[in-house]
């Protein structure tokens, strides 16, 4: 499935709004990482990603995202991963990265 | 579906396929009568596992390799047939290999001629009465 990612900045709140849309593996996690990374470099402020529709992520995938806290930590900033689905937020506690990245489970999901 | 009707898969030693490996394994253990969280245990191990075969050999190898769902009464073994070499000395720390432990019940890896074959295994989760 294709990689779309969508995002604006909030003036309002000072953030970045991103939608990630698809899933992320090996063939384009490095795709993900240069493009939160721009966004960072555009205007550093915390990611607010809504992850509604983010289907799957792998390892290399969660690696990019730590990658990219990183980065955004040294702006003082930092990522909220929101609407998270089940099956991912299962990979987050399985690695113990639900204890570095601030998640919201989806409400809607069962 | 009898242990007879083991389901192959080459896969080229190329990121743009483990797509094609998740779809399959979600599709085996639908048929296989596996629980929504179990399918999701086991198209993600079976992704981790062809990313970490892929990012082993993809300076190296250019040889496919196999994916073999081997449904058991209890059980769905996939095995991957890797005719290339990787040193397993330093990977149990590593992501995948971890992912795969915590998802799936067994995980093994044997050498043979050339390569190296990995197992893993998903049991039916056993209802109890008691």
């Amino acid at each position: 499935m294709e990689l779309i990612i969508d995002s604006k900045f909030d003036a309002q709140n000072n953030n970045w709004q991103i939608e990630i849309n698809g899933e992320v593996d090996l063939f384009n996690s490095a795709e993900m990482k240069a493009k939160l990374l721009s966004l960072l470099d555009e205007k550093p402020a915390d990611l607010i990603i809504n992850c509604a529709n983010l289907d799957y992520i792998d390892s290399t995938a969660l690696g990019a995202l730590v990658a990219v806290l990183k980065n955004a930590k040294e702006y003082g900033c930092d990522i909220y991963l929101k609407n998270i689905k089940h099956n991912i937020e299962k990979l987050f506690k399985i690695t113990n990265l639900d204890k570095v990245f601030n998640i919201e489970g989806d409400e809607n999901e069962q | 579906m009898s242990s007879e009707q083991t389901i192959e898969l080459t896969l080229p030693i190329n990121a743009a396929y483990i797509s094609a490996a998740r779809l399959t394994s979600s599709s085996i253990a639908n048929r296989l009568g596996f629980g929504i969280e179990e399918i999701e245990d086991i198209k993600t191990a079976v992704s981790e596992a062809c990313t970490f075969i892929i990012e082993k050999l993809s300076d190296s190898s250019k040889s496919p390799f196999k994916l073999k769902f081997k449904p058991n009464k209890n059980c769905v073994s996939i095995i991957f047939e890797v005719d290339a070499n990787i040193n397993f000395e330093f990977v149990n720390n590593e992501t995948s290999i971890l992912m795969i432990k915590a998802l799936m019940d067994e995980m093994k890896v044997d050498s043979k001629n050339n390569g190296f074959v990995m197992s893993i295994t998903k049991n039916h989760k056993v209802i109890s009465f008691d």
